[in-house]
């Protein structure tokens, strides 16, 4: 199928199967590679994307479900965003493959509540899991963007 | 700007891509100990390459430390073992041609437990005791007829003796499941034949000896191999020696095409996950709590495969005393094989196994003698310049520090109800071998060594240390990923060694004319008295676990968790505090909830959603960690230390509320079933 998506900013038409994840689609056809695959069933965070500025697991996205909207990937952010520069100046990484994700979820939950408790970050982020362990930084980083 | 971890930037070896290239997925048996009668591929679409038993046939067989696997195996010995692979244009195509793959198959009698295994008269499932492998680092004792293959072994003093004078005396069995590493990239690599030459690009700690591996198992100078060492996203020793590798290169062997593997999640638990282990402690002790004699056996589950198990029971074996003077000690640690998947090198490398064991016992023989658990310790603890039951003089000892520090921390003289402790001594691989050479390249400074990235900082590490040593910022420092063809060889990114071994070469380097450096530590242990020098450095720490149990449920609730660890002469400060931190979280999930579960060899919860990895949401509310520092002093790898100690210090945090578990890990329904024996 044809797929019409908003892309970062970008419009596209892209060359998807129905039967694939938006996951798949962004990393093949668009080199976004911030776009990653750990659990492939929802539960780890690694491949979030933002789908009308709302957070979801796109390895659980079918492309067909994004025709006609909006996709925001860390990409997207540029780079001087106050979230990814958080997690820059708080070191809230180990090897960084989760990072895109948290970032991710971290920008909505800044959006929807600006004044954040560390119980509200731990609760608010538990869908996304980090191996490294690299927690106590990330809450560290999501409390320094909503104070930024 | 942001860095390229926060930017989405940062590239991993799963991103690696060749042109041309096919995407390979392996074909596993169902079975977990059956000979392979029959592989029909003719179901498969002919845009797909099958490599089979005969694709391999002049194929040598492989292993670390006992080469007893092959390529493709035609005597599956557990479930998931490699038997035939395929190659396809896209991943979709290799994932549809597996199930066109026919197998017959003719089924053995299998074993899962290592001491079942370990008996005579248990299935076999390697009838001839192998050769060594390249990175085999001490002599193999196999038990020829069992399937042990390799026995470790210390003697020193006479234990009979010992245990006839004590007044108390505590012998338990330890039970330590299996885990699996979670990291969360995938296991991935692309494999290029350049003529006879094999070039692989792939997420490895270990880039030299998988040169070593495959050029035994493909008949060719190792010189004919190129190893690039991508950044991992995450291992904790999952990607370690062979793993995924030589079934890649074959493939592009026979396709004459690049090849490129990554493997699905649910194979992660079929390629490596960490020991199981049965460890039983004895201990005796004088009334004023002197220790006398101590005694373990420890059985480490390796599975189907050796692997590196045999250095992981080695170390489980000669860690086992742990930090204590004891006149008498003896120790007997087996590698035992079984039909389960491979078990290998895991954070903490078997000396978490056995920390769980000493430190449980050393609990319950307080209890017996009716003494403080930090008392008891304090009274037995090693000092500087003691001699350790392997003969070797011990040198800037700190753990009555880091004991003392982690007591005060959980307020222990307040009270120690629902407070627990422990201690952890864990070596560091000896012998061993580290090179770098320095270039210039304008105004920058080139490092060119073999260590890898995964997460752990190394590569910050190494490039602050360089830019102090040569008095320039670090921004002019470069560390590109390490490639055989171009570094000097290194022994291996393990064990907690590189930023240790690597910086002392680095020192080296920066003072040679050359720009050369290397550092050799030199050592071993004799495998049948553990006589010799187990590790030239030895990284010491406490933990220390406050915590709740609900009553009902029987759920462990970790309130505050600590560690003080020895860390010398800290290098890169943000790098030391996420490995503790990261350590720490782990050893929770060990302690707490993380079990690879089988039934009839088959893991039954190979998935991130069955097999649950630590969370936000775990992470006690009180949460703090001290690294003791010293001017002057070594550089301490801090990348496991504060790992092994923290499951005994929940254990024995739990048993102070008189509910005693043996069994790692702590899950609800244990503890529940402990509850009712309740002392």
């Amino acid at each position: 199928m044809k797929l019409r998506v908003r892309i970062n900013g970008a419009d596209h038409e892209l060359e998807a199967r129905t039967d694939e994840s938006i996951l798949d689609v962004v990393r093949r056809e668009l080199g976004l590679l911030s776009v990653r695959e750990t659990c492939g069933i929802g539960v780890c965070g690694a491949c979030t994307v933002l789908l009308d500025g709302e957070p979801v697991s796109g390895c659980l996205l079918l492309a067909p479900l994004a025709d006609g909207r909006e996709i925001t990937t860390v990409e997207g952010l540029g780079g001087d965003d106050p979230v990814q520069q958080a997690f820059s100046d708080a070191h809230a990484f180990q090897c960084g493959y989760c990072t895109p994700g948290m970032i991710l979820t971290a920008k909505r939950l800044l959006e929807e509540t600006p004044q954040l408790t560390e119980d509200d970050v731990r609760a608010a982020m538990s869908g996304n899991l980090c191996r490294c362990g690299s927690y106590v930084k990330i809450v560290e980083a999501v409390l320094q963007a909503a104070n930024a | 700007m942001s860095d390229p971890r926060a930017t989405g930037s940062a590239r991993y070896a799963e991103d690696f891509e060749l042109p041309g290239m096919l995407h390979a997925r392996i074909v596993r048996s169902l079975f977990p100990h059956a000979r392979v009668v029959r592989v029909d591929a003719s179901a498969v679409p002919e845009s797909c390459i099958v490599l089979t038993p005969d694709d391999v046939r002049d194929l040598s067989p492989y292993g670390c430390q006992i080469e007893d696997q092959n390529v493709l195996a035609e005597r599956a010995r557990h479930v998931g073992d490699p038997v035939a692979a395929v190659a396809a244009p896209t991943p979709e195509q290799a994932e549809e041609a597996v199930p066109l793959v026919e197998i017959d198959y003719e089924q053995l009698p299998a074993v899962f437990d290592a001491v079942e295994a370990a008996r005579p008269g248990a299935p076999l499932l390697h009838e001839t005791a192998a050769a060594g492998g390249a990175a085999a680092y001490f002599a193999m004792r196999p038990q020829p007829g069992t399937n042990i293959c390799h026995r470790f072994r210390i003697r020193h003093g006479d234990v009979d003796a010992g245990f006839a004078e004590a007044d108390a005396i505590v012998e338990r069995m330890y039970r330590i499941a299996g885990a699996q590493h979670a990291h969360m990239e995938p296991h991935a690599c692309v494999a290029h034949w350049d003529g006879n030459r094999l070039e692989l690009w792939t997420g490895t700690q270990t880039p030299f000896s998988m040169r070593d591996d495959l050029a035994t198992i493909f008949g060719i100078p190792p010189e004919a191999i190129r190893i690039v060492s991508l950044p991992m996203g995450g291992s904790f020793g999952a990607k370690t020696f062979v793993r995924t590798e030589a079934i890649a290169a074959a493939l592009a062997r026979k396709a004459q095409r690049p090849v490129k593997l990554v493997l699905p999640r649910s194979e992660e638990w079929q390629t490596l996950n960490r020991h199981p282990a049965t460890v039983t402690v004895k201990l005796g002790a004088r009334a004023d709590g002197t220790l006398v004699a101590s005694q373990t056996t420890c059985y480490a589950d390796t599975g189907a495969y050796a692997d590196c198990g045999p250095g992981v029971a080695q170390k489980m074996g000669f860690a086992a005393p742990g930090p204590y003077r004891i006149p008498n000690v003896r120790v007997d640690a087996y590698c035992v094989y079984t039909n389960l998947a491979p078990n290998g090198a895991f954070r903490g490398y078997g000396q978490m196994q056995s920390t769980w064991a000493r430190e449980r016992a050393l609990d319950t023989l307080a209890e017996q003698l009716g003494l403080d658990p930090v008392e008891l310790r304090l009274r037995n603890i090693v000092r500087d310049g003691d001699v350790y039951c392997t003969g070797e003089t011990l040198h800037d000892v700190r753990f009555a520090e880091c004991l003392e520090a982690a007591a005060a921390a959980v307020r222990w003289s307040e009270g120690r109800r629902g407070k627990g402790i422990a201690l952890v001594m864990k070596g560091m691989q000896t012998p061993s071998r580290a090179a770098i050479a320095i270039e210039r390249d304008g105004d920058d400074y080139v490092l060119r060594c073999a260590t890898t990235e995964m997460g752990q900082g190394a590569k910050r590490a190494l490039s602050l240390e360089a830019a102090r040593l040569l008095g320039v910022d670090v921004a002019r420092i470069r560390f590109p990923d390490p490639d055989t063809s171009l570094v000097p060889y290194d022994t291996r990114t393990t064990s907690s060694r590189s930023t240790y071994m690597m910086s002392r070469a680095l020192a080296e380097a920066v003072r040679d004319p050359r720009g050369y450096g290397e550092i050799r530590n030199e050592g071993g242990l004799d495998p049948d008295t553990g006589q010799g020098i187990a590790s030239t450095h030895w990284h010491q720490g406490a933990a220390a676990a406050d915590v709740e149990v609900d009553e009902e449920t029987g759920k462990v609730t970790v309130t505050h968790l600590h560690t003080t660890t020895y860390a010398g002469r800290v290098v890169n400060r943000l790098g030391a505090e996420l490995q503790t931190e990261g350590s720490m979280i782990m050893g929770l999930g060990t302690a707490l909830f993380e079990e690879v579960a089988f039934e009839d060899g088959q893991v039954i919860n190979a998935n991130l959603s069955d097999y649950a990895t630590p969370s936000f949401a775990d992470v006690p509310t009180r949460f703090t960690y001290e690294l003791i520092e010293e001017d002057g002093a070594d550089v301490h790898g801090l990348g496991e230390t504060a790992l092994p100690p923290v499951p005994p210090a929940v254990g024995n945090a739990v048993a102070s509320l008189g509910i005693e578990v043996d069994e790692l890990p702590l899950k609800p329904e244990t503890v529940l079933a402990a509850m009712k024996v309740r002392v």
